[in-house]
């Protein structure tokens, strides 16, 4: 099976995050820059040093490229104290002042109260924080950070979060930081870099990169409930907008006007929480999208509850509960669902 | 893998069961001197009688330990006196079948190439320093070791040879020694010498007068199921077609005493 | 009934296993981590004395112990004298018999190490020498437990290798499963039961010994293993 890794990109000091779903190869770019996999070709280099040049041939080991790296499983020595998986990488210094820059790293992200314990006598949040402080006791040239905080709580998350940036403050080293949840995106709030089947598909802002997904990977991890394959039955240019006819029905929607001619077929992703619902037919709206259809579930999801609505073409629908009990809302029900032209979204499949 | 794999060929092999004993069959455990000439008698048998005999070459402490515990065989040449006795003794013989067969004779054995003078100086040839290491059988329980030391001790030469000494655990043993150059001598049986394997060296004959006589006796044993083949098979070897053989394997039929030559 | 044989059979059985324990690490660490397209060749070489009967191996190794061979060439050479029927030589041929039970439970250790744990000692900076010691061992005490104690009890028991190139010489090369096959031999088994009862009873209470201590020290290491 083959996988084709093909980037290029550029991260300046700070919080660069490399989004993307499973098997898009964030985790193998960043094994290339740390030096654990060899790529066929190109070029790497970290604050002005070259540490993979094909044409040059030079492949600098893992060893010897300053780089940080902090894998999903940690991998923290289990038959070490927390202090000595943090002072692994100073081996080089003197004993006192190994002994110096560890513990000022520890208090930083504050561990040093677990110095002697093992990795296994320390919880999860702990565990991620030793494995923080032993990647940054070496004062890499880069930190890259693999879905780092999977498994942890929101507040736990922040916290861990507050204290790498502050670290960052001083320091000001490039950090990518690879993750699949969207909403570690937009709390990160930093640079964003799509990656999908190896290639790069957007960067940007995460409202830029999250909101308007060019690749229907993307849309779904990025929250889109409804992917809707159609064609295009009619361009209109002057108006900025066309009409997509979806596939399996004889519905017709309005979408963005996007760089496709009549008969092509595409993908248009909607989010649940865009349509708005109607148990009577809506009268005098702006907006151009109003299907009828029948409901054909209702599933409480804790805070919002999400309806399937059959309108030729299955919809999934998200309204409060409250509207729920309002409306009297139940299987089999009429609607109207009604959807604006700009919550559609043109999704490459 | 490769250990589980060769762990199941074990296994198979172990299982696979051994041929069944046929009725036309007779079985014969031998002394490991008579490697050579034992496949020549048993063909020769063979051929007159149709019988078939299938031999096992062992040291004759082995086999009789094997026997004592009951071992299934017909008939067994041993390299000596003793064990056959000792199984007429323990009620495990068929009264009146032990015999002498053969006298046996050691010799001094050398590589090609060894300057040793043997034809003059005899077993004091041995005392020189470009002989490292003599192989013989052990003592403790093979008769042509026993007979070597004798040999030494009645030479006179014991005492100084005695470092050199190392045991194989049968001739066939000691004559390996010798053969892969890690001895430079060897005191072997005659009839190991005696064959096409052994002609890349020299053997010197020691002089009878320095050992006991190796006697060798059979005894038909008393669990055999084919009682009048293993005599006649006995009487065989004992006769003008076996001596002959015998003969020509370095063994020497003609020096059994009448007296022991036992009930046929 | 004189200790003699037993003594020397735990003095091949120490000297043959730190031979091996020292030259099997370096060889088991190239075995586990190289990506060499031909390490299967040297590994059914490493293999192949559990398939050789003991007595063929040992055979093969007095021929090479002889004075066309190459062992016996390069001994006379240096020594002076032979290899064969020495304890040096037996030290050789039990090194070579016991092979595989020392650099097997190596490699399999070294194997089941996280490689994400070299890895990640690699980006700390770590050559390959400080990982192998600082990582790759302190987590691999269980297979070097397994590969001394085998070592020493194959050689302990060692028996047909013994016989083809030891020559049976008391003190030197007369090892306790000679001296017992001898005394069967000479139809005492009065002393044979004895010194196969002396030699049941010493290993027993070594095995055990390290069974014992290697449970506890194995336990405690398991839980320190586990890794979120």
């Amino acid at each position: 099976m083959f996988f084709v890794l093909d980037v290029a990109i550029e991260a300046p000091p700070g919080i660069t995050i490399l989004f993307g779903p499973s098997g898009a190869g964030k985790s193998t770019l960043l094994d290339c820059i740390a030096g654990v996999l060899r790529p066929d070709e190109g070029c790497i280099s970290a604050a002005g040093l070259v540490l993979y040049d094909s044409q040059r041939k030079i492949n600098l080991r893992p060893n010897a490229r300053s780089v940080a790296y902090v894998f999903q499983s940690l991998a923290l020595f289990p038959h070490m104290t927390a202090e000595e998986n943090v002072a692994y990488g100073l081996a080089a210094l003197p004993r006192d002042e190994r002994k110096l820059r560890a513990t000022e790293i520890m208090k930083a992200f504050a561990v040093d109260k677990f110095r002697s314990r093992k990795p296994a006598e320390v919880s999860g949040g702990e565990r991620q924080r030793i494995a923080l402080a032993r990647s940054l006791a070496t004062r890499p040239r880069v930190l890259l950070l693999d879905e780092p905080l999977t498994g942890l709580d929101a507040h736990l998350k922040a916290a861990i979060l507050d204290d790498l940036r502050t670290w960052n403050a001083a320091h000001r080293i490039p950090i990518l930081y690879v993750t699949h949840s969207r909403e570690e995106v937009s709390a990160l709030g930093e640079r964003v870099v799509a990656i999908d089947h190896g290639r790069v598909v957007s960067e940007g802002t995460p409202v830029e990169v999250l909101d308007a997904p060019r690749r229907k990977r993307i849309a779904q991890a990025a929250g889109f409930e409804n992917l809707l394959n159609g064609s295009v039955a009619d361009v209109r240019e002057a108006d900025g907008v066309m009409r997509v006819r979806l596939d399996g029905s004889q519905l017709e929607i309005e979408v963005p006007l996007g760089f496709s001619a009549v008969g092509h077929k595409v993908c248009v992703a909607v989010r649940a929480g865009d349509i708005l619902l109607a148990t009577q037919p809506p009268q005098g709206l702006s907006a151009r999208n109003v299907m009828e259809g029948r409901i054909v579930a209702v599933e409480p999801r804790g805070f919002l509850t999400q309806l399937r609505v059959d309108c030729g073409t299955p919809f999934l629908v998200h309204v409060t509960p409250s509207a729920v009990r309002a409306l009297e809302l139940a299987p089999g029900q009429r609607v109207w669902l009604v959807l604006k032209t700009h919550s559609c979204h043109l999704v490459e499949s | 893998m490769l250990i589980r794999s060769s762990l199941v060929l074990a296994l198979l092999v172990s299982v696979v069961p051994p041929k069944a004993a046929r009725a036309q069959e007779i079985r014969v455990a031998a002394a490991s001197d008579l490697r050579f000439a034992m496949p020549e008698l048993a063909a020769k048998f063979e051929k007159q009688t149709g019988i078939r005999v299938s031999v096992t070459y062992e040291s004759s402490g082995s086999s009789f330990s094997q026997l004592q515990n009951g071992a299934p065989f017909d008939l067994f040449f041993s390299a000596d006196m003793e064990y056959p006795r000792k199984l007429e003794a323990a009620g495990l013989a068929v009264p009146g079948t032990l015999c002498t067969y053969a006298v046996g004779r050691i010799v001094v054995w050398t590589p090609n190439g060894a300057k040793l003078d043997l034809p003059r100086q005899g077993l004091n040839a041995l005392r020189d320093s470009s002989v490292q290491k003599i192989a013989i059988a052990n003592p403790e329980y093979a008769p042509y070791g026993r007979a070597a030391i004798a040999a030494l001790q009645k030479a006179g030469i014991y005492a100084q040879v005695k470092a050199k000494l190392v045991y194989g655990e049968n001739i066939s043993q000691a004559a390996q020694f010798v053969q892969s150059g890690n001895a430079q001598a060897g005191i072997l049986a005659e009839s190991i010498v005696k064959s096409s394997s052994m002609n890349d060296g020299d053997a010197w004959e020691i002089p009878l007068a320095l050992y006991p006589p190796l006697e060798q006796a059979a005894v038909v044993l008393k669990s055999t199921a084919n009682k009048e083949k293993a005599v006649s098979f006995l009487q065989f070897v004992k006769g003008g077609d076996g001596r002959a053989v015998l003969g020509k394997y370095g063994f020497h039929p003609e020096d059994v005493a009448p007296s022991r030559a036992g009930a046929t | 009934m004189t200790l003699e044989p037993l003594l020397l059979s735990i003095r091949l059985a120490l000297v043959v296993s730190v031979i091996l324990l020292a030259g099997g690490l370096p060889f088991a660490y190239w075995l586990a981590f190289s990506r060499w397209r031909g390490k299967f060749l040297l590994e059914t070489v490493v293999a192949l004395p559990l398939v050789l009967p003991p007595t063929v191996l040992g055979f093969y190794v007095l021929v090479a112990m002889g004075p066309q061979g190459p062992l016996g060439r390069f001994w006379q050479t240096f020594f002076g004298h032979g290899l064969a029927f020495t304890f040096e030589g037996l030290v050789i041929a039990s090194v070579l018999y016991s092979l595989p039970f020392a650099v097997q439970p190596l490699v399999a250790s070294f194997e089941s190490v996280d490689r994400k744990l070299l890895d990640a000692s690699a980006v700390l900076g770590a050559g390959r020498a400080r990982t192998f010691l600082r990582v790759v061992l302190p987590l691999s005490i269980p297979g070097v437990v397994t590969a001394f104690v085998l070592s020493f009890a194959h050689t302990i028991g060692e028996f047909g290798v013994v016989l083809m190139v030891g020559g049976n010489l008391p003190g030197i090369t007369r090892t306790i499963s000679i001296a017992i096959y001898d005394q069967v031999q000479s139809l005492d088994y009065g002393q044979a039961n004895r010194m196969a009862l002396l030699l049941l009873i010493f290993s027993f209470v070594v095995l055990s010994v390290v069974y014992g201590f290697h449970r506890r020290v194995g336990r405690d290491l398991g839980r320190r293993l586990w890794t979120p």
